[in-house]
């Protein structure tokens, strides 16, 4: 017998209408279950009772009778949405150099957007001094001017620029790099699915360990920050959690952190997966402490709370001389109080990018964090954080959560929540 | 110290403040940092610029997000 702790709603993953749903505990484990009218019953693990879910979630409110009715079909952004744009995201290409099996853009081909509308829609986006921009696709990289891209959105006044890739140009061509670099590029987030090739060649179709660290050592020629962002899947990496997190250490300063995200099933799935496919943000939790728990012990993650609690976590950290993390904030804190996306924005930028290569040649000295001078100037040039975003597709899709999405993409002029972009029907 | 905190005195004993390491918890974590203090009575002074500097910085870097 399942027990119904709480409701909300969703969408048929047949036909995307928004239908009622609600979180049902069996044991410890919690599901999303709803049923369409028309295309029947549909049940999807969103919790396995690893942690407790309440204290985690915090006392959020449900979604009231009459609250976001149009949800998520008004979206870009409606009046009713909660939570305002932390980071932008803008396809510059759907063209890619791999063939992954977990990909969600669509595989495409065929002409790329031209720079002028891109030019302009990164004008049309930008809040001068304000906005974190995050040039996607398909693979960035593919394009020759994305260079002009960069700098474009630095002049549109974006604060900072940000490069989504899988890093297989950045490792092949160090001139490009060095141009990324001098066009204004604040930090790359790159593809890393694990420290061993059957990794990426179940994942990417091909083994990629030695390119990524190439890539690494070229962006750190630079001065680039790279943040690593595995995707985890059942049967396949989470075994690795801990050798990503000790490799992202070892190579701190140049490697600012990971980003964990736990697969997720939209673009060209065929069907929605069984339960035993889905890792969800509590088992990352759990596999993190595991494995690698002497460096990040489960007290230093937070959830989140620029968006929702059950969308992600966080922690920061100062890497120490002998590669052991400092943790920045430890137990549970305020953690109740929202923060605003731009309050959330400065903070993991400031730390995803690294300082000056003149700020950074003061001599970090020693383990001097005992001082409050050594301290501000680890915390400059070996700032470390542990982040997750766990990204929702049409089997648990809770709007709830998606009301109060801060990563939008930038599409005809409008900013719409990440997941809600992204969500395709189940074929 | 800067020259202006050169030529502070201590309130209460007219003495000229010299640099002392005092430290401090913060936010869970503690810091040892020289700030000019009464040698005889131990007073501690914190410049504006003090707090308006460094210990705006750490506030913000620890501030829980
Ligand atoms: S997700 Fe936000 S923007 Fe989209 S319909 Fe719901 S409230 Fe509106
Ligand atoms: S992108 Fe998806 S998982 Fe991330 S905050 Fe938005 S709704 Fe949550
Ligand atoms: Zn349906
Ligand atoms: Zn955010
Ligand atoms: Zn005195």
């Amino acid at each position: 017998m399942r027990e119904i702790i709480r409701k909300t709603y969703s969408v048929c993953p047949v036909c995307l209408k928004r239908i009622p749903a609600v979180h049902a505990a069996e044991g410890k484990t919690v599901y999303l279950e709803k049923t369409c009218p028309e295309h029947g019953n549909f049940s999807a693990v969103i919790w396995r009772g690893l942690r407790d879910l309440e204290a985690w979630r915090g006392n959020l409110p449900e979604i009231a009778e009459g609250e976001n009715e149009n949800c998520p079909h008004a979206c870009g952004l409606c009046p009713e949405h909660r939570q305002g744009t932390c980071c932008v995201l803008l396809e510059v290409t759907k063209r890619c150099n791999l063939n992954c099996a977990f990909c969600f853009a669509e595989g495409g081909s065929g002409e790329d957007i031209p720079f002028a509308a891109l030019q302009r829609q990164l004008h049309d986006l930008a809040e001068p001094g304000k906005t974190l921009v995050q040039l996607s696709g398909g693979e960035p990289t593919v394009r020759d001017d994305l260079p002009r891209i960069v700098a474009a959105a630095k002049e549109a006044g974006c604060r900072y620029v940000q490069l989504n890739t899988n890093g297989i140009r950045l490792a092949a061509d160090k001139e490009y790099v060095r141009a990324l670099a001098k066009a204004g590029l604040s930090f790359v987030f790159m593809q890393f699915d694990g420290t061993r090739d059957p990794i990426y060649r179940t994942l990417r179709g091909r083994g990629l360990f030695d390119i990524k660290k190439q890539a690494i050592e070229n962006c750190a020629q630079h001065n680039l920050g790279v943040t690593l962002v595995p995707t985890i899947v059942p049967g396949v990496n989470t075994g690795d959690i801990g050798n990503i997190i000790r490799f992202a250490v070892a190579h701190s300063p140049a490697v600012r952190g990971v980003h964990f995200q736990p697969v997720s099933y939209f673009g060209r799935f065929p069907s929605l997966p069984s339960d035993s496919r889905r890792f969800t943000l509590d088992e990352l939790l759990l596999a993190i402490e595991d494995q690698a728990g002497e460096l990040v012990p489960g007290d230093s993650l937070h959830p989140s709370r620029c968006d929702h609690p059950l969308c992600g976590f966080h922690g920061d950290y100062l890497v120490m001389q002998d590669q052991t993390l400092h943790p920045l904030h430890k137990g549970q804190s305020n953690c109740c109080e929202p923060v605003t996306a731009e309050q959330n924005r400065n903070f993991v930028a400031r730390r995803w990018q690294r300082p000056d290569a003149e700020d950074a040649k003061e001599p970090a000295v020693g383990d001097d964090i005992e001082t409050l001078e050594g301290f501000l100037r680890r915390i400059c040039s070996h700032s470390f954080t542990v982040t997750a975003m766990a990204f929702q597709d049409a089997g648990n899709l809770d709007l709830e959560r998606l009301r109060t999405c801060s990563l939008h993409v930038y599409s005809d002029g409008r900013f719409v929540p990440f997941c809600a972009y992204y969500l395709t029907k189940q074929a | 110290m800067t020259e202006k905190e050169r030529k502070w005195k201590c309130g209460k004993c007219s003495q000229v403040l010299t640099l002392q390491k005092v430290v401090f918890d913060y936010l869970g974590h503690t810091f040892s940092h020289e700030v000019p203090a009464c040698p005889k009575c131990g007073q501690v002074f914190i410049s504006k610029e003090l707090a308006e500097g460094r210990i705006a910085e750490l506030e913000e870097e620890l501030e829980d997000k």
